[in-house]
């Protein structure tokens, strides 16, 4: 038993020069792998600039440097920021209501056999319209301000979320359920310290494979109708040909899915920290 | 199971306090005819149990031993009220069982702890019933923590923890909130046979100390006399109790000599007599 014991202890802190040589691949990857990566993004926008120079029209592919000139304007004038503000409410609102919704919705689907075997078949039909061709409605419906484009990002979210969180149900182990009720687990602490839990990766799946279609949302939205919001902004720049200023719309957006994707990810990292975590499958010989 | 006193409804209210008493002779788990089918995927029925009956009086370890299939599990479920009898009638202390049988505690195959739960949240989750003060529901999560030998994993998530050791917390997370019956669903099972000593050895201990009613399920014949005061045996589909032995050897008992002790190959004999039996029908 006392032995077993110190094996255990053994596998779970390696020795120190373990540790050690360990910690020095560590830091030789820490090195290398950023170091390629910035080459290729350096690489690849030196490229785009030549390009722009020399060999093609700088108002079809613009260039990193008109591009910042663009963004540094924009900021100044407050235009680019009010466009940024508009879609981040649009977002902001549409998309944690459509996520919770849609939680809500999977959770009580894989609670109640009546309720998944009625609506089952209604929820995979409409799961079948492509929801983006919906958005000339919402603007018929919601007029062309703030609301359609939420109606837009809440459906976008709504659906992906809801799968998701049905497919944790349904493969949801039974016997911890049955184990929690043995031992006197109420429907509060059923629901909170092991269904949620226990579907909770599933439900993190959903959410963040949900946030770049929520900016979609929001953009296919704009773009049908609408007098601000990034969306607006780079139909209109298109339209004028301000390839650059279409670009700097872009890559607001795409910070903006990253940051709402970072954010994610350390709620998923905080709350999922139980789970073994495998980054890469390993695969010898 | 809804009410305190079941049996005040039958008028035998003065037995209470026997009934309660370990040893006494009123079953603390009584099975009338139990039966058991399930339907088939093709709208069929398998008859899992066929008319079992079994006494199992307070603070005796029973064992459970059959052919993989025989319904074993079954048995259990229907004791904790997981599943609906199809006939028969299950008695918890004299009331008949209808839903979740929240007095006992399960001990499944695999560990099933709560994997987003750490060591001591698993042990104490059902604790919470019990409405302890925090310290003293700390206090006793801790001491069974330490009864299996887990005492500085207190932290560790299940994936932190080996087999062993999670087949240990398992096992402590049914006995901290002292249910006075453990059901045991090969509880051994997938381990090496190591392991498996060493554990047989430490539930034995702790059974010594608390001296709970356990029915242990199990296919592997040493095992089932090595801990038990009764085997069950059971046949084939349809599940039966083909046989129920006393095993008449001394506690406490020594695991890792059990073959030497007193007892064993009596006990173990009879039990082979049986299987050999139930063998040779079925090459018939």
């Amino acid at each position: 038993m006392a032995e077993e014991m110190t094996q255990e202890q053994a596998r779970i802190e390696p020795s120190s020069g373990v540790r050690a040589v360990a910690r020095e691949e560590l830091s030789k990857r820490r090195i290398w792998v950023p170091l390629i990566r910035v080459a290729v993004i350096g690489g690849f926008l030196g490229l785009w600039e030549a390009a722009s120079t020399w060999w093609m029209e700088p108002f079809l592919i613009s260039s990193p440097s008109r591009i910042v000139n663009s963004m540094i304007q924009g900021f100044q004038s407050g235009d680019l920021m009010h466009n940024t503000w508009v879609t981040f409410q649009e977002i902001a609102i549409g998309f944690p209501v459509g996520a919770i919704c849609g939680i809500a919705l999977g959770f009580s689907f894989g609670r109640s056999k009546n309720l998944a075997e009625i609506f089952e078949p209604i929820i995979i039909a409409l799961n079948g319209i492509p929801r983006t061709a919906l958005a000339p409605l919402f603007i018929v419906w919601l007029g062309i301000g703030l609301w359609s484009k939420v109606g837009v990002v809440f459906l976008l979210t709504f659906f992906l979320n809801f799968f998701n969180t049905y497919a944790g149900m349904r493969q949801m182990d039974q016997e911890y359920v049955d184990l929690a009720r043995l031992m006197g687990a109420g429907r509060w602490k059923l629901t909170f310290r092991v269904i949620l839990p226990a579907i909770a990766p599933y439900m993190f799946t959903g959410i963040r494979t949900s946030i770049p279609f929520s900016v979609i949302g929001a953009i296919v939205g704009e773009f049908v109708a609408a007098t601000e919001g990034l969306g607006f902004f780079i139909r209109m720049s298109a339209g004028l040909f301000r390839t650059a200023d279409v670009f700097v719309g872009i890559i607001v957006l795409m910070f903006m899915v990253i940051a709402m994707d970072k954010i994610a990810e350390m709620i998923e990292r905080k709350a999922l920290r139980w789970q073994a975590r495998t980054d890469h499958v390993t695969i010898q010989g | 199971m809804e009410q305190d006193d079941p049996l005040s409804e039958s008028g035998i209210v003065t037995l209470e306090t026997v009934v309660r008493e370990p040893g006494a002779n009123a079953p603390v788990i009584k099975v009338e005819n139990a039966t058991k089918a399930f339907l088939t995927p093709d709208q069929g029925a398998m008859v899992a149990l066929q008319d079992i009956n079994l006494d199992i009086p307070y603070g005796e370890f029973v064992t459970v031993v059959g052919p993989s299939g025989c319904g074993k599990s079954t048995l259990l479920k229907l004791i904790a009220g997981l599943t609906p009898l199809s006939g028969g009638r299950i008695l918890y202390q004299g009331a008949e069982i209808l839903g979740l049988n929240t007095k006992v505690g399960y001990v499944p195959q695999e560990s099933k702890l709560f994997p987003w739960l750490n060591l001591e949240e698993n042990v104490a989750f059902g604790l919470d019933k019990k409405r302890y003060p925090r310290q003293q529901r700390e206090q006793q999560a801790r001491h069974f923590i330490k009864l299996a030998g887990l005492t500085g994993f207190e932290k560790y998530y299940p994936a932190q923890l080996s087999g062993g050791m999670g087949k240990r917390a398992s096992i402590v997370r049914a006995l901290a909130y002292e249910p006075p019956v453990i059901l045991m669903d090969e509880p051994f099972g997938p381990l090496d046979a190591q392991t498996r000593m060493i554990l047989q050895d430490e539930l034995l201990k702790i059974w010594e100390q608390k001296r709970q009613t356990i029915v242990f399920v199990t296919h592997d014949l040493v095992e089932a006399v090595a801990l038990a005061d009764r085997i069950v045996v059971m046949t084939h589909r349809p599940g039966r109790i083909k046989d129920v032995l006393r095993v008449g050897m001394k506690r406490p008992r020594d695991i890792f000599e059990i073959h030497r002790q007193d007892g064993f190959d009596r006990a173990y004999g009879r039990l082979w007599n049986i299987f050999r039996h139930e063998l040779n029908i079925k090459r018939a």
